[in-house]
């Protein structure tokens, strides 16, 4: 092959090799969730893969934006800042991590692209660590953004400094349980997704997993006589799925707007504990998962 | 053939001691592999199963060795698998490309995890599916490549980090002969013109010794021989000569000019029943240069013999390991 070589000067196909600088792995971790991030929204996809999400952003907007209109014609403010509607967010929050956490994925799963990931410099937490990131981003875009735009129409006829301080102080716990929501769901939803790359079906288990639980605990709690009761059945109900879990733990710490649970009362602690676990059980089995992925 | 891209006196990219795996269960993948590639293009050959992936996740610093060393470009698998990683381009043996993205979209991306600045990454990346033949198809969504292209996406997926040593598994895995010929073509001019060393893994021998300066042959996760191409070439490259009758004839026919050729061993290919009929036949001819073929066919003229079939033997590596064991009889 020597003669190869020698023809190689003159045919040169213009490889060029790299010197310059490269970015570290907290970079590399960086640029991969940027990208999760802008694919759980459909951003580098065809228009198909934007529906779900645009679509879902637009509907939690809505009620902010019917707030606005309602307090201009000289309404009070329509939602709480903690709870804002909360059938309609159980209902957006379920549909939203179940397109969009197969999305960031099921699909790499599918393709069984992970190799390619973790032939780079990666480690094996950095996938799911991004991933999981990019999700919780992209759900305080759908939680909070409808909260700042509720803010924003409420100040907009707002009478005098001291309106703006009240709902400014209104606003925060609520952005708090939005972070709360952000954090827990990106989780369940990732671990879910992630237990197949058929997307299907971890859309599917993904939605009967949020839909069902949630159910059970309704119906627990209406048995039991409903959100007002003081039964200790009412009480932790809500226990049962991760949607009533957080807004018990709402409530416990000191949300006044009627919500999706009845007062947990003594039962609040329970309540917190159950939502760190489960964060914990999501996190843990998400890594436990790419442990296993990464090897094989 | 000598090793083109070895400096003199340059390290060795690749080298593992007394390197062993074994998995839960005791399944032993490698058993005291010490092996040592020299720079240039290396083929890796073994069955399925030799344990040609297990060295392969080792490489990458994925899976911890049970015992022994391995070192990439002189730092230890075990502890540099980061900067390991960032010298090393891998294409795996399976299908590893999401359909519904663009080539330039997902090897940018993959540039970019490799640690390219953006700008450079999309540079590099169309610049590594140039290299690979891929030019105005590379904006089109890779589900609707053929096999063919497919490979070259990864391929150049391996590239795009511009990597000192690239990995590549089964690289010709599902494609046609002409596909095959031209994804080996395109492995030897990386090898001897981008200058990175390659390491290609295969179970067919007869196919990437075209391309390899070294080769290392391991079986039952032990290292059977590694050696340089032409010891190989010898015992591997054959021609079949089949004739309807007259093969004492044209043997010693082909004696006379210079090759030594053997009548086919009831034991080769597979002794299935056709073979066996054909045995008594079939006349193996090491196989030289083009040369061999222009002698071949003057005996078979001069003798006015009915030629049947002359092919070139495409050995598999099990049929080295059988050589290998008959050679200390030989």
């Amino acid at each position: 092959m020597p003669e190869v070589q020698a023809a190689g000067v003159i045919h040169d196909l213009g490889y060029r090799g790299y010197d310059g600088p490269r970015l570290g792995r907290t970079q590399i971790v960086r640029a991969l969730t940027w990208h999760s991030f802008r694919s759980a929204f459909g951003i580098g996809r065809g228009v198909k893969g934007k529906i779900v999400p645009v679509l879902a952003f637009i509907a939690m907007c809505l009620p902010a934006l019917v707030n606005a209109f309602a307090v201009a014609q000289g309404n009070a403010r329509l939602f709480g800042y903690d709870v804002y509607t909360p059938a309609l967010r159980v209902a957006l929050v379920t549909i939203f991590i179940a397109a969009q956490a197969p999305e960031l994925v099921s699909r790499d799963l599918r393709s069984r692209v992970l190799p390619l990931y973790f032939c780079r410099p990666l480690r094996r937490g950095d996938y799911p660590l991004a991933k999981y990131v990019a999700l919780t981003g992209a759900l305080l875009i759908l939680i909070e953004v409808p909260l700042l735009i509720l803010y924003a129409g409420t100040i907009a006829s707002a009478k005098g400094g001291g309106d703006v301080w009240n709902e400014t102080r209104a606003l925060i716990p609520g952005l708090g349980v939005g972070l709360m929501w952000a954090v827990l769901f990106a989780a369940v939803g990732l671990v879910l997704a992630s237990l197949t790359g058929r997307r299907a079906y971890s859309t599917g288990i993904v939605a009967i997993s949020c839909v069902l639980t949630f159910f059970l605990a309704l119906l627990l709690i209406q048995a039991e006589g409903g959100t007002s009761a003081t039964s200790t059945g009412a009480r932790i109900g809500g226990l049962l799925s991760p949607f009533t879990i957080l807004d018990g733990v709402r409530v416990w710490l000191g949300g006044t707007s009627p919500g999706l649970v009845a007062n947990p009362g003594r039962y609040g602690p329970l309540y917190g504990v159950l939502a760190v676990v489960l964060l914990a059980a999501c996190l843990g089995g998400l890594a436990a998962r790419y442990r296993r992925v990464s090897q094989s | 053939m000598p090793s083109i891209q070895a400096p003199p006196g340059a390290a060795a990219v690749i080298e593992t001691t007394a390197l062993t795996k074994v998995y839960p269960g005791d399944i032993t993948a490698l058993d005291g592999l010490t092996v040592s590639v020299a720079p240039g293009v290396t083929g890796l050959v073994g069955a399925n199963g030799a344990g040609k992936s297990t060295l392969i996740k080792i490489l990458l610093g994925l899976i911890p060795p049970t015992k022994g060393q391995a070192k990439v470009l002189g730092r230890d698998c075990e502890t540099s698998g980061e900067t390991i990683r960032i010298l090393l381009g891998y294409m795996p043996e399976h299908d590893c490309l999401p359909p519904d993205v663009t080539a330039t979209e997902f090897v940018t991306h993959l540039g970019r995890i490799s640690g390219l600045p953006p700008t450079v990454a999309k540079e590099r990346a169309a610049e590594s599916l140039r290299h690979v033949g891929l030019h105005e198809e590379r904006y089109r969504l890779i589900g609707t490549y053929s096999t063919g292209m497919k490979q070259r996406v990864k391929l150049a997926q391996a590239l795009v980090g511009a990597p000192q040593l690239l990995l590549l598994d089964e690289p010709t895995n599902g494609l046609d002969p002409a596909g095959r010929t031209a994804m080996l073509e395109l492995i030897g001019r990386i090898g001897a013109e981008f200058g990175i060393s390659i390491v290609v893994a295969s179970h067919l021998l007869g196919e990437i010794e075209r391309i390899c300066d070294h080769l290392v042959a391991i079986d039952g996760g032990r290292l059977l021989r590694a050696d340089s191409i032409t010891s190989f070439t010898q015992a591997s490259q054959v021609l079949a000569v089949e004739v309807e009758e007259g093969l004492a004839q044209l043997q010693a026919e082909l004696a006379a000019r210079g090759l030594a050729a053997t009548p086919q061993a009831a034991t080769s290919q597979a002794g299935s029943a056709a073979a066996s009929t054909v045995q008594g036949r079939t006349l193996l001819v090491p196989l030289g240069g083009d040369d061999t073929y222009d002698v071949v066919r003057d005996c078979v003229a001069a003798l006015a013999l009915p030629l049947c079939r002359l092919e070139q033997r495409r050995h598999q590596v099990e049929e080295l390991f059988r050589d290998e064991e008959e050679v200390p009889h030989a």
